[in-house]
């Protein structure tokens, strides 16, 4: 049963890595001779104009980008969420909820008239701006919960030792709070990394695509073979920085800090 | 109690509105310097929130919280110099124990060498030395209550607050510590506020208690003085166990009878008939039917108890109570 379940799970991404790593013609029918792994499809990638980790760096940076503003803005939103008492929070919770789950396809005019009319169109750090605001509804909400879960005599204590509310989240909230940040922190990164449709309308100068534009655009050299090598190749490679970062980050989500807190 | 001499910490017409409900109302106390001042009572009763208030961790809706004769009210919980213990102890889960201790000062500005002597002067007093590097996920019970109160000491308020602080530990931690909890707070010179819901405890801490119900203050006193001169029927029923007997005799009057004041003889006024028996040791308890309900007796382990036994009493033991109210019946 676990076996299926990882088969289920890997198996895609292991058949990607392995499509990656053969030859166009292996690819169709099993090879009589020669030896059919290669690592050409890498080199097609990597030595196109501009250098596909051009791309990498984009996405990573507008993904930096973007989750630094969105913790910046929903840390502080949340606090005074979960310090809001009844009616209030309720209602702005639900309001939340629904941006949350707004279809992001009835933006698309709207931020392209917003890109024209700003001058935000082909500028990395600016497409944050939209990115930011989509994933801050679900940011606040992830992070109110994990306050909500914190007791609240941890930041009476605190406040009678005088520390002022800056102190106070830098110095008891904060670090309390490490997974919940570390794990809504990977998940505004993983939405920006993925992002497509306002990356393809706000973004049209070829060095500053970002990941998932430049992959699309790498089948657009020729109507009559599709390059499934180079596709397969550069996933693999916009991949292995979400892994990384989860592989990090994943100690600091499961460990639970919050124990011994209240009576263990 | 006099108020007179404005030393101290005084509570005035103190009261927590939250909505339509009333936290508390209107109470007045006062806690002399270096006296510890139980509030007793049933859960909500309003203890732990005359605590906030004191520590200015909620608002009061009016009253006054005076300081030697200083106003407290427009103080800021971090400006009040009041120490807390939390029931929960709320330590800080990320830091050690000497960590614990050192954020307060650190974020004070206090200069490290000072803050470390300080910390080793009250490591040491609590004997918590050897458990400095420890986190509070590694301790016991016991341990972490020391600790947070090492962390109320350390700062030397100018008033202690303590909020149910044996609640999460076993009965015989909570007997064994109560001499050294008292050593350590009582008899300095700040006022202390003792929060329990178990009058034990209450009688082993304080010098005075404070008994609440639904907000209100119903009497405060030396243990003894609510013992055996309870101002209404429910003090005279939250304190003593076993609970005081109460027999409506005749119309428009209550009787109490504490159980270690009815006596089994053979001329009793009371015909009663023996239920059960529950033998402790240094006591026995006998429950008994009467003709105004079940009685509980308190005697000597070894009485021999015969199957048809009267009940009397002395009249200096009957306290007389309105049945409808409540209130005390002075005869």
């Amino acid at each position: 049963m676990r076996l299926l379940v990882l088969l289920w799970s890997l198996g895609p991404l292991l058949w990607q890595l392995r499509t990656s790593l053969l030859r166009p013609e292996a690819l169709v029918a099993p090879l009589l001779e020669g030896n059919p792994w290669t690592l050409a499809n890498y080199q097609l990638v990597l030595s196109g104009d501009p250098p596909f980790w051009r791309y990498l760096g984009n996405s990573a940076l507008v993904g930096l980008a973007t989750t630094l503003l969105t913790l910046l803005l929903a840390v502080p939103c949340a606090y005074g969420l979960q310090k809001q008492g009844g009616p209030l929070r309720w209602g702005v919770g639900l309001a939340l909820v629904a941006a949350a789950m707004f279809p992001t396809v009835l933006l698309f005019l709207a931020l392209l008239e917003m890109a024209r009319s700003f001058g935000l169109a082909n500028n990395l750090l600016t497409l944050s701006l939209p990115y930011t605001a989509l994933s801050l509804p679900l940011a606040v909400l992830l992070l109110r919960a994990a306050l909500a879960d914190l007791p609240g005599e941890l930041e009476d204590a605190a406040r009678l030792e005088g520390l002022h509310l800056g102190q106070r989240l830098r110095f008891v909230l904060l670090p309390l709070l490490g997974p919940a940040l570390a794990s809504t922190a990977i998940l505004v990164f993983l939405a920006s990394w993925n992002e497509y449709a306002i990356a393809l309308t706000w973004i049209s100068r070829d060095d500053l695509l970002t990941l998932p534009i430049a992959i699309a655009r790498i089948g657009g050299g020729s109507v009559f073979t599709i390059p499934y090598g180079a596709f397969a190749a550069a996933t693999v490679l916009g991949s292995l920085p979400l892994l990384v970062l989860v592989l990090l980050a994943q100690r600091s989500i499961v460990s639970g800090l919050t124990r011994g807190a209240v009576k263990g | 109690m006099s108020t007179a001499s404005g030393a101290g910490l005084e509570l005035r017409q103190l009261c927590r509105e939250v909505g339509e409900r009333r936290l508390l109302d209107r109470l007045d106390l006062h806690v002399a310097p270096g006296e510890c001042v139980a509030l007793l009572g049933p859960s909500g009763c309003g203890k732990s929130t005359t605590l906030r208030l004191v520590a200015g961790l909620d608002p009061a809706s009016g009253g006054q919280v005076l300081l030697d004769g200083e106003d407290l009210s427009e103080r800021g919980p971090g400006e009040r110099q009041v120490a807390m213990v939390f029931q929960s102890y709320a330590l800080y889960p990320h830091l050690s124990v000497a960590g614990n201790l050192e954020l307060g000062l650190q974020v004070r500005g206090m200069a490290v060498r000072e803050r470390q002597r300080r910390i080793d002067a009250t490591l040491d007093l609590l004997q918590l030395g050897e458990l400095r590097h420890r986190r509070p996920a590694q301790l016991s019970g016991g341990q972490r209550q020391r600790v947070a109160l090492a962390r109320a000491l350390l700062r030397q308020p100018r008033i202690v607050l303590l909020d149910e602080p044996m609640s999460n530990l076993d009965a015989q931690l909570r007997e064994d510590l109560r001499p050294e909890l008292r050593r350590l707070l009582c008899g300095r010179e700040q006022p202390v506020i003792y929060v329990t819901h178990d009058q034990q405890e209450a009688v082993g801490m304080a010098d005075r208690i404070a008994l609440l119900e639904a907000g209100r203050l119903q009497q405060v006193g030396s243990p003894r003085e609510l013992y055996t001169n309870p101002a209404n029927r429910f003090v005279a029923s939250f304190l003593g166990r076993p609970a005081i007997n109460l027999l409506s005799i005749e119309p428009g009057r209550q009787l109490g009878l504490r159980p270690e004041h009815l006596h089994l003889s053979e001329d009793g006024a009371v015909a009663a008939r023996l239920l059960r028996r529950e033998w402790w040791g240094h006591q026995q308890l006998l429950w008994l039917d009467s003709q105004w309900g079940t009685l509980r007796v308190l005697t000597a382990p070894e009485t021999a108890t015969p199957q048809e036994p009267r009940l009397s009493w002395q009249r200096q033991h009957e306290l007389w109570f309105d049945p409808q109210s409540g209130a005390r019946l002075l005869h």
